[in-house]
């Protein structure tokens, strides 16, 4: 089970008065992949991860992370984990400089260039009080403190809420070199934007269990794309009605219109014959896909 | 060096409100030390006089013809243990079910940080407190003897009721402690510990008044600190005991419920 940096056996957590919170979860999450964990709000996301960093314990089933129970290790699991709460609360009456020097030294020490230098490349002041900063700078200290130590696995809930678009972005490359380095990133999020751009892999929770496992490479293979072509001359539309996974043709003057599912080869060949003076086809809304997993009934459900 | 780990950390939390509470218990104790020489004078003991007994007891205040009397009445009786009991509850909720309630508490946990750890620290770090508070009220008390006329109370005297009085604020804070980490619920821990506070002086003070509850008195946390008379008699050790013993399990089974429950978030 070395390859798998998290996995999860039936994992259910009831809460008082019977409100469950999971309800029989079966996550893998590979090493040294991108896990996108997406799920609506009250899903059971943050409590798959309170159950990960053993903040909660489950009611019944088993957890693996980094190859060791949470329950029975959690020091020396949390000690190889960064995690960043989508609402990073944190006293306000300190600095930033003063929280995370903190923070590193319960890790057992973080170079001050290390944290000078993440907060350089954020844009972070580490010298005004917390209580000062916008939600936006504030999570930016979130942000250092889940990647200043360099952990094997980062636990993300819902982490760029409240970042704005350069964040976002910066946010991405950190993520992208953790992996580079050998990291583990499971990152939680209710919309598909916040994870398509660094996921491998997508899981869809709904009311407490795992739905769905998609590559997002896959994905984005059954995603359907709105394709127009400008052709200079006539064409026959019937060439393209031929190709396969290619529907709704509307034809306007010299502009063919269509929605494409799967791979664009047999439709680049088809138009090949012709003249192409413009070829558009945009980026596949992976948002649709994933709100039609939403949409499909759960067969066994039972209100809880 | 404030920043290493969770006790230094929590004491640099309280810098602003340990000198802060420092120094109004020991404004406080010294005030009403100061007026001795006025009480200590014909016309009060005759006013005192009139007083019934039963009124005296009820407010500590049996013998105010002494120092002694008068110390551990007014200062120590009443006006001092209250805002230590204030000051150490406070200290003693704010230790986890504080933090958890403002959702601060999380952010920690999710750091290689064991349960029994930060509760044991976190409370380390409130009795660290009430150390301060006893150690600076006993040198003051001490410095000022003179002036305010109370050498016929010994420095030992001072230092037993100084004594007493971090046990009985360490057994205030750790309830405070001991509720809010095993329910995680900080109006909880202040409401069960003010209302054991307020139990604790009626038992003491008085339900005995009452024969059928004398027993009470047994059993109250102020009689384990003032019976006996400490600044006459010394360290009452059956009281001590029972101070720190009473401490001891309710730090255990607060710190062995935190282990065991969800936190809340």
């Amino acid at each position: 089970m070395a390859d798998l940096a998290i996995s999860t056996q039936d994992l259910v957590k009831t809460y008082g008065r019977g409100t469950r919170g999971l309800a029989g979860l079966d996550l893998e999450v590979r090493t040294n992949e991108v896990y996108g964990y997406l799920g609506p709000n009250g899903a059971g996301k943050s409590t798959t991860i309170r159950v990960l960093l053993d903040l909660i314990r489950a009611t019944s089933g088993t957890v693996r992370v980094l190859g060791l129970d949470p329950r029975a290790a959690g020091v020396a699991l949390r000690r190889r984990i960064g995690h960043l709460a989508g609402d990073f609360v944190v006293d306000g009456r300190q600095t930033s400089r003063q929280l995370l020097t903190y923070l590193g030294n319960l890790r057992g020490g973080v170079p001050a260039a290390r944290i000078a230098e993440l907060a350089d490349r954020l844009g972070l002041e580490l010298d005004r009080q917390i209580r000062g900063l916008s939600k936006g700078n504030r999570q930016k200290a979130g942000v250092i403190q889940a990647f200043m130590h360099s952990p094997e696995l980062l636990v993300l809930d819902e982490p760029t809420s409240g970042l704005d678009p350069f964040l976002q972005q910066e946010f991405v490359r950190l993520v992208q070199e953790a992996r580079r380095e050998g990291a583990t990133v499971f990152m939680s999020s209710h919309v598909m934007s916040e994870v398509q751009h660094t996921a491998d892999r997508v899981g869809i929770i709904r009311d407490g269990r795992l739905v769905a496992v998609e590559s997002v490479e896959s994905l984005r293979a059954h995603a359907l794309r709105s394709v127009t072509l400008t052709f200079d001359g006539a064409f026959d539309a019937a060439d393209f009605a031929r190709v396969p996974g290619f529907t709704d043709l509307t034809v306007a003057g010299p502009t063919l219109r269509g929605r494409l599912a799967g791979h664009t080869d047999e439709l680049v060949k088809a138009a090949s014959r012709y003249t192409v003076r413009d070829l558009l086809c945009e980026e596949p809304d992976l948002e649709e896909i994933f709100f039609h997993y939403y949409a499909r009934p759960e067969a066994d459900h039972v209100p809880a | 060096m404030f920043l290493r780990d969770v006790y230094s950390k929590a004491l640099w939390d309280a810098r602003r409100s340990l000198p802060g509470w420092t120094v109004a218990i020991a404004a406080v104790a010294l005030m009403y030390a100061a007026f001795w020489p006025t009480v200590n004078s014909p016309q009060m003991h005759d006013a005192l006089a009139a007083y019934p007994d039963d009124v005296l007891a009820a407010f500590n205040s049996g013998d105010l013809g002494t120092a002694q009397g008068y110390l551990g009445g007014a200062v120590y009786g009443l006006l001092v243990p209250l805002l230590v009991a204030v000051f150490m509850i406070a200290a003693g909720a704010r230790a986890v079910a504080g933090d958890e309630e403002a959702g601060t508490l999380d952010l920690v946990m999710a750091h290689p940080v064991s349960r029994r750890g930060l509760a044991l620290r976190r409370l380390g770090a409130a009795l660290t407190g009430m150390a301060v508070v006893a150690v600076v009220l006993f040198a003051l008390m001490v410095a000022l003897r003179a002036p305010f006329q109370l050498e016929t109370v010994a420095v030992g005297g001072f230092l037993a009721m100084n004594v007493q009085l971090a046990l009985f604020g360490t057994m205030f804070g750790t309830l405070a402690f001991a509720v809010g980490a095993a329910t995680g619920n900080k109006s909880l821990a202040l409401g069960v510990s003010a209302g054991v506070a307020v139990l604790a002086y009626l038992a003491n003070s008085v339900f005995p008044q009452v024969a059928a509850l004398e027993w009470t008195r047994n059993v109250s946390p102020f009689h384990w600190y003032l019976g006996g008379e400490p600044l006459t008699n010394g360290v009452q050790w059956g009281g001590a005991a029972a101070l720190a013993g009473t401490a001891v399990v309710l730090a255990a089974v607060g710190v062995f419920r935190f282990g065991r429950r969800d936190i809340g978030g």
